[in-house]
């Protein structure tokens, strides 16, 4: 077995956590049940990974294998990496019958005429999600095993979301072989982003609860908002406020949980308008700003704003928009015309 | 150009004023009439004026606001000996004056700290386990840093290490990095009595431990106190504001804005960074007279910012905390975190963070 092939099984395996090894082993199939029965999961990782090699070594491993079990554990690990989506385009409107045998080999054709040094593994799962691990060489060196992209594309839509590798010049060429291989003609970058690569397949397939349309408003009792006050001599002064605001929150945001996303971008290029006795800056370019909300749960956040009394009610559409617009990153420009009080977001 | 002071009749006793910030302050105040102290090429910020007593103070106006001198970039300080102070994250310590330290003895205490710290790492209560290494102290003074001739100049205190077994030549690796500094910190050196030396900001670099080594030392030998120093949302608004108005040269950084929205269930954090060149231009319409900054100002200044803000998100900005500041001149962080940029600024804001030392220590 090739030194470099054991080498990079046994920093895979040591990337695993100790109770999640068999399993993932067994997963990965290319040890016998007999083999795993020989292994110790219950001493130091180093020396787990080191006896997984050399049952490794046994079964003569190649690089194709070992690209497997990377796949398998960054398929369970998927929320460690930072998934963008991308869309692509048909030209017609043909609905052809996505062979997977097909694709596979126009998409291996395609990287391997433009580079002679990759490593491509495919693995399909239950969701008919298809992920793709590409590890890149150069036309001098062996592939980087170490810095692979991911894809994930589900055949039956026109999505594929991209775990990029950090060698950036890798990218082109991966949507190059992704749309010849999958019969598009265009692929373009959605502008979203994060690292809950479940909840991006919600912002995308609109599997997340949306807005008042698909749930009508229950009328509010009062208990929806704080538990009762057993205390009727404690009157809220502002509930009918309290309401409302509670009221366009379920409008704006539905009442089920909301995809994670950690981040969103606003690229601002607006005008700055002042009230005119503040005597201020009146320029006619706009005030160039770039503003970046961040949080583990980013639209749970943004949803107790308003309650909380840090936002106006209802909360702007430039941040409620971002499930519908299947984006967080903005470009936001003065609306010319009419109405110069609202925003363009490209 | 009168250097000299002209001290108030009938000012003695108190020797540590409460001081304030100018706004509150502001509209207390009467007219400064003690002499005005003025600076060839340099300005420094005033401060509220303390109660019952006042020094011959600069930038007092006449119509009795209170006024605080712009930045200023200081040409003397040689670049080259301050380039390892750029750059660095230094966490900020207010430290009280020092009793009985002396100059001329900083080779003995170097040496007598060294032994400390040893000691200390024999007692096992120091440092990094499993890691064999000798620890140098080096202490030397920094004569440029210093603001006027009444500061004591800047104190450096540098710890390398030399792993054992090394030859004699083998080189130091600096390991953490502290120093002592006061600019334009007459307010507290001249009501202090003999023997104290004022050196009231200290900033540190490096690991938490020996920051804690060197403090307790000094602490012990020089009978004084380090105390974090924090740095409140309202100062943090005045560096913003004046740092974004700071003139550079270069393609400046971003001035940005870090805002934290604590008690939510999910916390967020919020990043607002204008355009250097427009927050500038910003500033300069909001800031009446150069050379002088008023708290108005700055309201106006984060106000307009806050507005600009709510316009697009309608989030207000002013709920939420000021956690971090950071412009292509420096960055300052709540927690009392500093990174200074630009070597030209350096002493503008070491006099600012002199200023919030001295306030924490009176």
């Amino acid at each position: 077995m090739d030194e470099t092939v054991a080498e990079y099984i046994r920093r895979t395996v040591l990337k695993i956590p100790r109770d999640e090894i068999k399993m993932m082993l067994q997963k990965w199939g290319f040890l016998s049940e007999a083999q795993l029965q020989t292994l110790n999961f219950h001493q130091i990782k180093d020396n787990i990974s080191q006896e997984v090699v050399q049952l490794c070594e046994e079964n003569s491993a190649d690089i194709k294998q070992a690209a497997v079990l990377d796949i398998i554990y960054n398929h369970i690990y998927q929320n460690k990496r930072m998934w963008s989506v991308y869309q692509m385009k048909k030209s017609g409107e043909e609905l052809e019958y996505f062979d997977i045998t097909d694709f596979k080999k126009k998409f291996k054709r395609r990287l391997r005429s433009a580079l002679k040094n990759v490593t491509i593994t495919f693995k399909e799962y239950e969701d008919n999600a298809i992920w793709i691990r590409v590890a890149w060489g150069t036309p001098h060196k062996k592939p980087n095993q170490y810095k692979p992209s991911y894809v994930v594309y589900h055949s039956q839509t026109p999505y594929v979301f991209i775990s990029s590798s950090v060698l950036k010049s890798t990218l082109p060429l991966l949507c190059q072989a992704l749309i010849v291989a999958s019969n598009y003609h265009d692929i373009r970058d959605m502008e979203l982003r994060s690292h809950s690569l479940n909840s991006l397949k919600d912002i995308v397939f609109k599997r997340y609860s949306q807005n008042f349309q698909t749930c009508p408003p229950k009328p509010l009792q009062g208990g929806n908002v704080e538990p009762e006050n057993a205390d009727i001599r404690i009157v809220e002064e502002n509930r009918s406020e309290k309401e409302r605001i509670h009221r366009l929150n379920q409008e704006v945001f539905g009442s089920g949980p909301q995809p994670k996303l950690e981040f969103a971008q606003y690229r601002l290029e607006t005008m700055f308008k002042s009230d005119p006795k503040m005597d201020v800056l009146d320029k006619k370019e706009p005030f160039r700003c770039l503003v970046k909300f961040s949080s583990p749960h980013l639209l749970e956040s943004l949803k107790f704003l308003a309650p909380a009394g840090m936002a106006d009610a209802p909360l702007s559409p430039l941040l409620t928009c971002i499930p519908h617009k299947a984006r967080n990153y903005f470009k936001i420009r003065e609306k010319k015309g009419l109405y110069p009080e609202s925003f363009v977001s490209p | 150009m009168a250097e000299g002071r002209v001290p108030r009749a009938g000012a003695d006793g108190k020797k540590f004023e409460r001081r304030r910030r100018a706004a509150a302050a502001m509209a207390e105040e009467a007219p400064e009439d003690g002499a005005v102290r003025t600076l060839p090429s340099l300005r420094r910020l005033s401060r509220a004026l303390p109660f019952g007593r006042s020094h011959g103070r600069l930038g007092i106006s006449p119509s009795g606001r209170l006024i605080v001198p712009a930045l200023c970039s200081q040409e003397k300080a040689d670049p080259q000996k301050t380039a390892f102070l750029l750059r660095k994250a230094w966490t900020l310590y207010s430290v009280t004056p020092l009793y009985g330290f002396r100059r001329a003895r900083l080779r003995d205490y170097a040496r007598l700290l060294g032994a400390f710290i040893a000691a200390e790492k024999q007692k096992g209560l120091a440092v990094e386990v499993g890691v064999e290494l000798d620890i140098k102290v080096a202490l030397s003074s920094l004569a440029d840093i210093r603001g006027s001739e009444l500061d004591q100049a800047a104190l450096l205190v540098q710890l390398s290490s030399r792993s054992r077994g090394s030859s004699r030549t083998s080189e130091d690796k600096p390991v953490w990095w502290g120093w002592f500094c006061s600019v334009f910190g007459d307010e507290l050196s001249e009501n202090v009595p003999e023997h104290f030396t004022c050196l009231p900001l200290f900033l540190s670099h490096g690991a938490e431990s020996y920051t804690a080594l060197v403090g307790s030392w000094f602490q012990k030998t020089f009978d004084c106190c380090f105390r974090r120093l924090a740095i409140s949302p309202l100062n943090l608004s005045w560096m913003a504001a004046m740092w974004a108005g700071c003139k550079l040269d270069r393609a400046a950084s971003a001035v940005e804005l870090v805002f934290s929205v604590p008690r939510l269930a999910q916390p967020l954090d919020i990043s607002y960074a204008i355009h250097p060149e427009d927050a500038k231009a910003l500033w300069d319409t909001v800031q009446k007279t150069p050379g002088e900054i008023t708290q108005e100002e700055v309201d106006v200044f984060m106000d307009c910012l806050y507005a600009h803000f709510h316009r697009h998100f309608k989030i207000h900005l002013s709920a939420a905390k000021l956690v971090k500041v950071s412009t292509a001149i420096a960055s300052a962080h709540c927690d009392g975190i500093v990174k200074i940029l630009h070597s030209q600024y350096l002493p503008g804001v070491l006099m600012l963070l002199t200023e919030l030392a001295i306030s924490q220590i009176q």
